[in-house]
Order: structure tokens, then C-alpha cells, then sequence
């Protein structure tokens, strides 16, 4: 009786078990296009919360479809999408940004993209390249992002800094000036360390001509161009015109608006960030395109869209989203959050033609670069942070830096 | 506790051999000591299948999953992931940012453990003899802060530890010495982080050494001061001793506690600077949850589990009371 009571527990014990890992898997009849059904949808952030007004409108055009949009946090993105590949529960669409794509690619739990409905002519090369792995392309490109140089107007006249630096040399002499005759606390705030640092230095990398990885799959991480990059970004540290500590969640637009920071590196959305949170900056600023070195040379970001593998309506969540990435969509999508749009096109008209502000980003996401497709890219960067804070903090040369980092990476990079 | 235990177990044994001769044949109480049984199972089901499922299932898979290469890419494939014996083990041992998360772990408690105990002893003496008024309002005070979740007292602290306009900063300035940036630099970020997790871990010491103290009996202490002893003799010989289990108790589990510090390093530093506080189980996060190697991960936590093991262990057999 006692056995048999034991065994009966296991058996519960192992049947729960089971139940927990073996669902999914399943792929079931496809739905087409215009069959009645409800498509989930996953989008992350401020993009979650405004694509349910967008699915309003598409619902309204389109009465067969229901679109269910759950907004889903930056922070907590990444688990939920692992969790629910591993269960076999992922939504039909879904909001993904570069890595993520090689990531889930990789896992094979995305359906590659019909290149002949989604054109790559149609995107900016950067918002196409972040979806291809391993020869096909597995998301639409939704929105772009890059980073572009935010510079206090006032501030450099009283400086004596007549315009926008062109070139990296210029940048050290702009932040120099700032620092000496503007009395500015910094002359440029880039991070010194920690988890994503890799992001402020991606522009001092791309602009020397030097990369992580290369497009063949090579770790590259210590190149000469990488090492004359990193001394570059050291030099600010050690000449006592960044700050060497910045504490978490620090936000560069409060000192920005104080005038002790200048200068800094930011996104599309530190524009609307100072308009409604600093309405008196208002012409005291500008954007300008990355200083120069070999060339000028941004990173690549934003989100793609993309169908799950293991979708049933597959038909209609391609319908779905050509509604959201062609140019009429697109404009619309501008006009609501102000994220860059991927769809060339849609730069042709309106505020996005016009705005010279606009046209600096425009330029700077055409010669933008996408990081490499590997599998293991947080990782790999994760690298190159702790060897930017080790020549930041002045425990190490560049070049030593870089050639620990060089080793590690070759050890993470996809065969 | 010591009187009332023995209750139900004499009256199990009385039950037992009156239950005996009433019985005509073996087999009438072989069955309904399965029926006991069969009961007493169902019974702990509801228990067993939550331990099961959420305890034995996960720590068994990943004592398997350590000895495995699990990535990223067999999250949806599980059984091609590779079997690669003590790979994970030994990689871990000569990975320097293991290494240096073990030896910030062993800062953590060989520091933070002695404080925690000490200072929630001593404000545990203090409330219990010498602050007659607004008792209450002290011990709430020192209980504050462990039903406080971290991310409010991180932004507290944050505050605090802040270099530019932070309380230590700003006291500095005014009395006129600088504070250092203590999250930022690698000397200081550790104690700090010590420091912030000793006040959160002072009310449960606290607590339960007011509870040892209010069991010492009177008469002990009245006899040794009859003896003469002076406030400290009477620590020394009177209340630790007779604290022992108590300090036994929460030098356990405050090290246990330390062992897995996580919330406080992910919070405030997330590891840095320079991995000055990465701590094992934050490591273990990073390679687990950024990283998703969940192989290497698993290795991590055994190696964790084995070292807490001994640890306790250890304790449990230095600190015993011999003179029972």
C-alpha cells in the first residue's frame, strides 16, 4: 500500500512535469486571410501602448479580424518571449528588436518573411539587415532608431563654438571649449560602464571604421580602428571632461536642461522627452550628425515585426502587417509616436520631408549599422562594456582591453 | 513548547496497544493501518504536488541541465541539448568573473554576517533593558525596514549614497569633507551595499534575539548580580550563553541569507563597477536570464548549494551546545 501510494505520487509528480514541458509543438490547420479570427499581438513599451489604437482602426476596415494587442514592459520583454517560445505560446505577431530576432531565429520559432509582399527596397538597409539570419529575413521593419549628437545652441555661442563639430577632433575641441568657457561641468556625457555601455561607444567604433564583429562572423573586437576608437572615448575620461560614475537610471536630459552636460548621444525620443519635460530649452538646442573619423557612423536600432512560426494565421497577421509597414501606415504611426519610420517612402511627405531636424536623422540611419546577426550578441558586448570601463577607470590600456575581449569574444562567436 | 510536545505522542502510544487486543486477526488492522496510510497520503497530496512540481522537478532538472551544454537554442528543442559531463564545472573554475564573484559573496557575509548579528544583538539588549519609553516606536523602527520592499529602499538609498546631492554628501559638505562616490567606485561600492543590507536584516535578528532574551529567567541574572558581576561580566557569562541556540539560529540563516545576496547588488549596481559587486547569484542570473546559458547557470547554483551546505553544516557542528 505504501508503494503503491509512493508510486502514485511520482506518477502525479511526473505527469505535472510532463504536462509543463511537453506542451506545444503543435501546428495546426492554417487560417486564411479573410476567415473570421483574432490575431495576438505582442508589442513592447510606449509601442504597446499605442498599437491598440491602431488595431482599432484595422478592426474597423477589416470586421473579420480582431486584433488583441498586450503591451508588454522593455524589462521583462525578453523572459516572457523565452517562455513563451519554450511552451510554444507565442502570439501570432510580434514587436521584436535586432537581436531579439537572431535570438528566436536561431531557435527557429519565427516564420521567415515573404520578401516578395515586403520589399527590401522599400526600408532603410539598416532596419532590413537587423532582421536576416542565415539567408532569410525574419521581420518586417516597423520603426528605425540611431543615435545622433544633441548639442546646447546657447551654450556654444558663449563658447565660442560656431557650429556643430564634424569631425571627432572637433567634438574633443567643442567639449573642451564648452568645459573652459561655457563653465559647463562636462564637456560630453557617454557612458563609462556597465550593462549596455557598448551603446555610447558604437559611434566612436563605426565612425573609426571598426566593428566587433565582422560581417563574416569574425570577432574583430581588437583592430587597430577598434583600439584608436577606444583610446579616442578613454581620452574624455581622462581628461576630465565626461564623469567616470554614473549612477543607474541616470537621465542625461535633467543635466542636459542644467547646462552642466552639453553634449550628449541620444535617440529619436530624447527630442520629445525635451519638449514636453523642458518647454524653456526650446531653441536652445539642436542635433547634428555623428563627428566624423573615417566616416561618420551611427548605430542601428527600433523593432521589426514578426509572425511566429507556430502562428494559425499566418495569412492574416502578413495582412496585418503590411498594413502597419507600408508608407500610409507608417506616417500615420510617426504622427502617433513619434518613432522614425523604417518605410522609406514615408519620408517623401509631410513634417518628415521638411524638418531639417528630421533630415539629420534621415542621414545619419541611411549610413547607420546594424550589429551582426549572432546568436550570442548580448553576451558579446557584455565584453566590450567591461572593457571600455577598464580603460575608462584607467586600469588598462586599450589595446590590452580589447585583446582580453578579442579572446573572449572569439570563444562566443556563432560557427 | 517543551511541556506540551510529549502530549500527543504518549497518547499515540497509549492508543496503539489498547487498539491491539480488540482485533481479532492481523489482517483487520493491516488494513486499516493502510487506510491510515492511504489517508495520511492524500492528505500531504495537495503538499506533495506542489513540492514536486515547483521544488524536486526544477532541482533535479537542473542538476541534469548542469552537466549539459543548455542554451538559448534548445529552449524549444530541450532534448538536443548536449550531454558534456563536468565541462560546465571546470570552466567555472577558471572563469575570472566566477572567481571574483565568489570571493565578493565571501566579503559579503565574512563582513556583513558579524555586524548583522551583532548590532541586532545589541539593539535587541538595548530595547530589552534600557529604553523604557517609546519601545514600540524603536522596534517598529528597526522592523521598518525588512517589510520595506527593495525597490523603495533602493531609491532611498540611492539618495543617500548619492555623490552629488545626496544625505552623506551634503552632511560632508556642510562639516566639510568630501564623501566618496560610493556606488561608483570599487572600494566603496561593497560596503555599501553591506551596509545598506545590515540595516535591512537588523529587525529579523532583533526580533528574535528579544524573544531569547524575554526566556533568560530572571533568577540567573539576580544570582549573578547577587554574585557581583558588572553589567559587561553579565553578557559575557549570563546572556550569550544562555542566547546560544538563538544566536545559533539566526547566524544561520543570516548566512544562508548572505550566501544568495542578490536583491541588493541588482538593484543598486547591477554587478559594477567593475564587477566589484557581482555576487554569485547574480552571476548566475546574468548567465542564466541575459545570457541563457542555463547549463553553466546550473553548474553555478550546485556549486553555490554544495558551498552553503558546508558551510551550515559547519556551523551547525561549531556552534552546538555542548553542555547538554
Amino acid at each position: 500500500m505504501n508503494r503503491a501510494a509512493t508510486t502514485a505520487a511520482v506518477a502525479v509528480t511526473l505527469a505535472a512535469a510532463l504536462t509543463l514541458t511537453a506542451c506545444g509543438g503543435s501546428s495546426g490547420s492554417q487560417a486564411s486571410a479573410d476567415s473570421k479570427q483574432t490575431l495576438s499581438v505582442w508589442a513592447m513599451g510606449t509601442e504597446g501602448e499605442k498599437l491598440a489604437d491602431v488595431a482599432k482602426v484595422y478592426e474597423k476596415a477589416n470586421p473579420n479580424i480582431t486584433v488583441k494587442v498586450t503591451p508588454i514592459g522593455w524589462d521583462v520583454a525578453h523572459q516572457k518571449l523565452v517562455a513563451a517560445a519554450a511552451a510554444g505560446k507565442l502570439p501570432d505577431v510580434m514587436q521584436m528588436g535586432g537581436s531579439y530576432m537572431t535570438e528566436f531565429a536561431d531557435m527557429g520559432a519565427l516564420e521567415p518573411v515573404d520578401t516578395k509582399t515586403f520589399q527590401k527596397k522599400d526600408f532603410f538597409p539598416a532596419g532590413w539587415q537587423q532582421g536576416e539570419y542565415k539567408g532569410e529575413t525574419y521581420g518586417v521593419p516597423w520603426y528605425v532608431d540611431t543615435r545622433v549628437l544633441f548639442y546646447r545652441t546657447d551654450l556654444a555661442q558663449k563658447a565660442g563654438v560656431d557650429k556643430a563639430p564634424a569631425t571627432m577632433a572637433e567634438l574633443q575641441q567643442a567639449a573642451e571649449k564648452y568645459q573652459e568657457k561655457a563653465d559647463t561641468k562636462w564637456g560630453l556625457s557617454i557612458q563609462p560602464g556597465g550593462l549596455d555601455t557598448v551603446q555610447s561607444f558604437y559611434q566612436f567604433l563605426y565612425s573609426a571604421g571598426g566593428e566587433i564583429v565582422s560581417k563574416d562572423g569574425k570577432a574583430v573586437a581588437n583592430s587597430p580602428a577598434a583600439v584608436k576608437a577606444l583610446e579616442n572615448y578613454g581620452s574624455y575620461f581622462k581628461k576630465g571632461l565626461s564623469e567616470k560614475s554614473v549612477r543607474p537610471g541616470y537621465d542625461v536630459t535633467k543635466d542636459f536642461n542644467n547646462g552642466s552636460v552639453p553634449m550628449f548621444f541620444g535617440g529619436p525620443w530624447i527630442m520629445g522627452l525635451i519638449d514636453e519635460n523642458y518647454p524653456d530649452l526650446k531653441g536652445k538646442w539642436a542635433v547634428a550628425n555623428v563627428p566624423a573619423d573615417e566616416t561618420s557612423a551611427s548605430m542601428a536600432g527600433g523593432s521589426a515585426l514578426t509572425i511566429s512560426a507556430d502562428s494559425e494565421h499566418k495569412a492574416a497577421a502578413e495582412e496585418f502587417i503590411k498594413y502597419l509597414t507600408d508608407a500610409k501606415g507608417q506616417a500615420d504611426w510617426y504622427k502617433r509616436t513619434k518613432d522614425l519610420p523604417a518605410n522609406v517612402n514615408a519620408w517623401e511627405t509631410g513634417e518628415l520631408a521638411t524638418d531639417p531636424n528630421m533630415q539629420i536623422w534621415k542621414t545619419q540611419m541611411e549610413s547607420a549599422k546594424v550589429s551582426p546577426a549572432q546568436p550570442k550578441w548580448t553576451e558579446i558586448t557584455s565584453k566590450i562594456d567591461s572593457a571600455i570601463e577598464k580603460v575608462v577607470q584607467g586600469k588598462a590600456s586599450a589595446q590590452s582591453a580589447l585583446d582580453a575581449a578579442q579572446g573572449d569574444i572569439e570563444g562566443l562567436v556563432a560557427k | 513548547m517543551s511541556t506540551t510536545t510529549p502530549t500527543p505522542a504518549r497518547s499515540g502510544a497509549v492508543k496503539a496497544p489498547g487498539g491491539a487486543p480488540d482485533g481479532p486477526g492481523g489482517r483487520r488492522r493491516k488494513r486499516s493501518m493502510g487506510k491510515q496510510n492511504l489517508a495520511g497520503w492524500l492528505f500531504s497530496t495537495p503538499f506533495l504536488v506542489l513540492f514536486g512540481v515547483f521544488m524536486l522537478f526544477p532541482i533535479v532538472a537542473t542538476l541534469l541541465m548542469s552537466f549539459t551544454d543548455f542554451g538559448q537554442r534548445h529552449v524549444r528543442r530541450p532534448l538536443e541539448a548536449e550531454f558534456v559531463g563536468f565541462d560546465n564545472y571546470v570552466k567555472l573554475f577558471g572563469d575570472e568573473q566566477f572567481l571574483k564573484a565568489l570571493f565578493n559573496t565571501a566579503y559579503f557575509v565574512v563582513v556583513g554576517v558579524p555586524l548583522t548579528i551583532g548590532l541586532g544583538l545589541l539593539v535587541a539588549i538595548l530595547l530589552n533593558n534600557g529604553i523604557d519609553r517609546a519601545r514600540t516606536f524603536f522596534r517598529v523602527g528597526f522592523y521598518a525596514p525588512v517589510v520595506t520592499t527593495i525597490v523603495a529602499v533602493a531609491i532611498v538609498w540611492r539618495f543617500v549614497l548619492d555623490p552629488s546631492d545626496g544625505l552623506i554628501a551634503g552632511l560632508g559638505a556642510e562639516l566639510g569633507f568630501t564623501a566618496p562616490d560610493f556606488l561608483g567606485s570599487e572600494t566603496w561600492a561593497m560596503p555599501s551595499l553591506i551596509a545598506m543590507a545590515v540595516w535591512r536584516n537588523l529587525g529579523t535578528v532583533m526580533v528574535l534575539m528579544i524573544a531569547g532574551l524575554q526566556a533568560i529567567p530572571a533568577e540567573v541574572r539576580e544570582a549573578a548580580r547577587l554574585d557581583g558581576a558588572n553589567a559587561w561580566q553579565e553578557l559575557r557569562r549570563i546572556t550569550v550563553p544562555l542566547l546560544r541556540p538563538t544566536l545559533l539560529y539566526t547566524t544561520v540563516i543570516t548566512t544562508i541569507g548572505y550566501l544568495n545576496v542578490f536583491e541588493e547588488p541588482f538593484v543598486m549596481t547591477q554587478g559594477g563597477p567593475s564587477d566589484a559587486t557581482l555576487t554569485v547569484s547574480l552571476d548566475m542570473y546574468k548567465q542564466g536570464f541575459s545570457f541563457f546559458n542555463m547549463g553553466y547557470a546550473s553548474a553555478m547554483a550546485y556549486v553555490l548549494f554544495v558551498v552553503i551546505m558546508a558551510i551550515t553544516v559547519l556551523q551547525l557542528r561549531l556552534m552546538k551546545d555542548n553542555t547538554k
